[in-house]
């Protein structure tokens, strides 16, 4: 496991939450973030921060490995429009 | 499988295996923390026990998806030479290098 490997994607708190580049990868948003072309600073550093997804959000979403978890349901509006502009 | 190292504003996700031991995670957390093994130590948040570097995840029963807390060495640099110094030989030689000396000395 290297450093390169991973990604830090920071919450509206801004928390961190350090995962697999591959896992990330998964959305569509976050993988054309750190694949565009020209010198970004996603792209450098690996780190996006996402001002709109709040801690508790983002959590689940990088715990979404599984295809079935308990979720509190005040969570899933959120949790749905999370996932809808990370195209996942 | 996947479990979670935390600490303070920062969630680690290591991808790992049950029959990995301690010591291979802090060897992974190594590379991103900049820390060095001796100076982490891992607790499980569920039950507050403290991981073992010789035991396996499954030993502590981490599973999946499990909550594990990060703390580091207070003063890693000196503490870590401190303790290096106590467990090298030469915490022993000096000691007795001076003994002989002054003993060779007392007895010209």
């Amino acid at each position: 496991m290297k450093k390169e490997d991973m990604v830090k994607l920071i919450s509206a708190e801004g928390f961190e939450f350090v995962i697999d580049k591959d896992a990330a990868m998964v959305s569509q948003t976050i993988y054309n973030m750190l694949t565009s072309p020209g010198s970004f600073a996603e792209t450098q550093h690996g780190e996006v921060t996402f001002p709109e997804i709040s801690t508790t959000i983002l959590e689940k979403i990088c715990n979404g490995k599984e295809t079935e978890f308990p979720i509190e349901p005040e969570l899933t509006l959120e949790l749905m429009m999370a996932a809808n502009y990370l195209h996942t | 499988m996947y479990i979670r190292v935390k600490r303070s504003k920062t969630t680690y996700f290591i991808r790992c295996d049950p029959t990995e031991t301690v010591l291979d995670i802090k060897e992974k957390l190594q590379v991103l923390i900049d820390q060095p093994v001796n100076n982490q130590r891992l607790i499980l948040v569920g039950t507050g026990e403290v991981l073992e570097d010789s035991k396996t995840l499954a030993d502590h029963k981490v599973e999946n998806d499990s909550v594990v807390a990060l703390t580091l060495r207070k003063g890693g640099l000196l503490n870590s030479f401190l303790s290096d110094f106590y467990a090298s030989p030469v915490y022993y030689w000096v000691p007795l290098c001076i003994f002989y000396v002054a003993d060779r000395s007392l007895n010209s």
